[in-house]
């Protein structure tokens, strides 16, 4: 996931809204629409990966060193289990991107996972400030319109 | 208007209409690649935490096999440099692409400036 930041760039130039035509103020509208869905879709995966996280560190709490040996079904696809023995309840194996797998001691995928979430919060956050700015943007840009709407239509009457 | 004034307007919006897909997939790809290099690095920044001895498995299919942790680092680290010049190159294509079409749209507006001045024109002498 990528890094976002809302500071001001290099490359980037103030425009004053109000020397826009009305052209330019909708395709600036329609692009700032673009970004804003993009913003949300990115706040609804972003918010479906938190869950797992949160999920999976959840999940590690239930093994403890006194279920070991325990009962299990394992699932061997989505719809067919075995029945199995929990055997090792020091360490887990976690997905960690790329099809790599390591594995973790319990207390340390605790910290993964913890680490994980507060990531995908953090960003969440970001997401959400940017829509925000976006979205007041989105609104100077709408006002300005009508306003040089009615002008126009003033100086046709 | 002429015949030969139509096909050149078409001809210009088809090629124009081409570009500018060759450049929405240019973007495609680049943001693809874009979002593998930041897995790559989120699990090369998790190899780095391990312990020397820690266990690392490469799924191949439905099964894992065991790797060594030195081997999985090169490996993740040989693929964003790969994914980098990937990068670089789709970067380049995007910047030439967008030339084009930057090119086209201009040509576009002068063939469309060229037809309303005609249709004026033939208005007038009707």
């Amino acid at each position: 996931m990528a890094q976002i930041s809302a500071t001001e760039q290099k490359g980037m130039q103030q425009i004053d809204l109000t020397s826009l035509n009305i052209q330019q103020l909708s395709t600036l509208k329609q692009q700032l629409d673009q970004e804003l869905n993009v913003f949300q879709e990115s706040l609804t995966s972003l918010k479906m990966a938190q869950g797992k996280y949160q999920n999976s560190g959840e999940t590690l709490e239930k093994i403890t060193p006194e279920s070991e040996g325990a009962d299990i079904l394992v699932p061997l696809t989505g719809s067919m289990y075995v029945p199995g023995k929990l055997h090792d309840t020091n360490n887990v194996i976690i997905d960690i991107g790329t099809r790599y797998y390591v594995e973790k001691d319990i207390e340390a995928a605790k910290d993964y996972f913890q680490r994980k979430t507060k990531f995908v919060t953090e960003q969440m956050e970001k997401v959400q400030y940017i829509g925000i700015e976006k979205s007041k943007i989105r609104d100077a840009i709408v006002e300005i319109a009508e306003l040089k709407m009615a002008q126009q239509q003033q100086q046709q009457s | 208007m002429s015949d030969d004034f139509q096909r050149k307007l078409q001809n210009e919006l088809d090629s124009f209409k081409k570009v500018q897909k060759e450049l929405q997939k240019a973007i495609q790809t680049r943001q693809q690649l874009d979002g593998q290099l930041n897995e790559n690095e989120i699990v090369i920044q998790e190899l780095n935490l391990l312990p020397s001895d820690g266990k690392v498995f490469k799924s191949v299919g439905p099964v894992l096999i065991k790797t060594e942790l030195v081997e999985a680092k090169v490996n993740v680290k040989k693929r964003m440099d790969y994914i980098t010049k990937e990068l670089k190159r789709v970067d380049d294509l995007i910047a030439s692409l967008e030339k084009k079409q930057d090119a086209h749209r201009e040509s576009l507006q002068k063939l469309q400036h060229q037809f309303q001045q005609a249709q004026v024109k033939a208005a007038l002498h009707a």
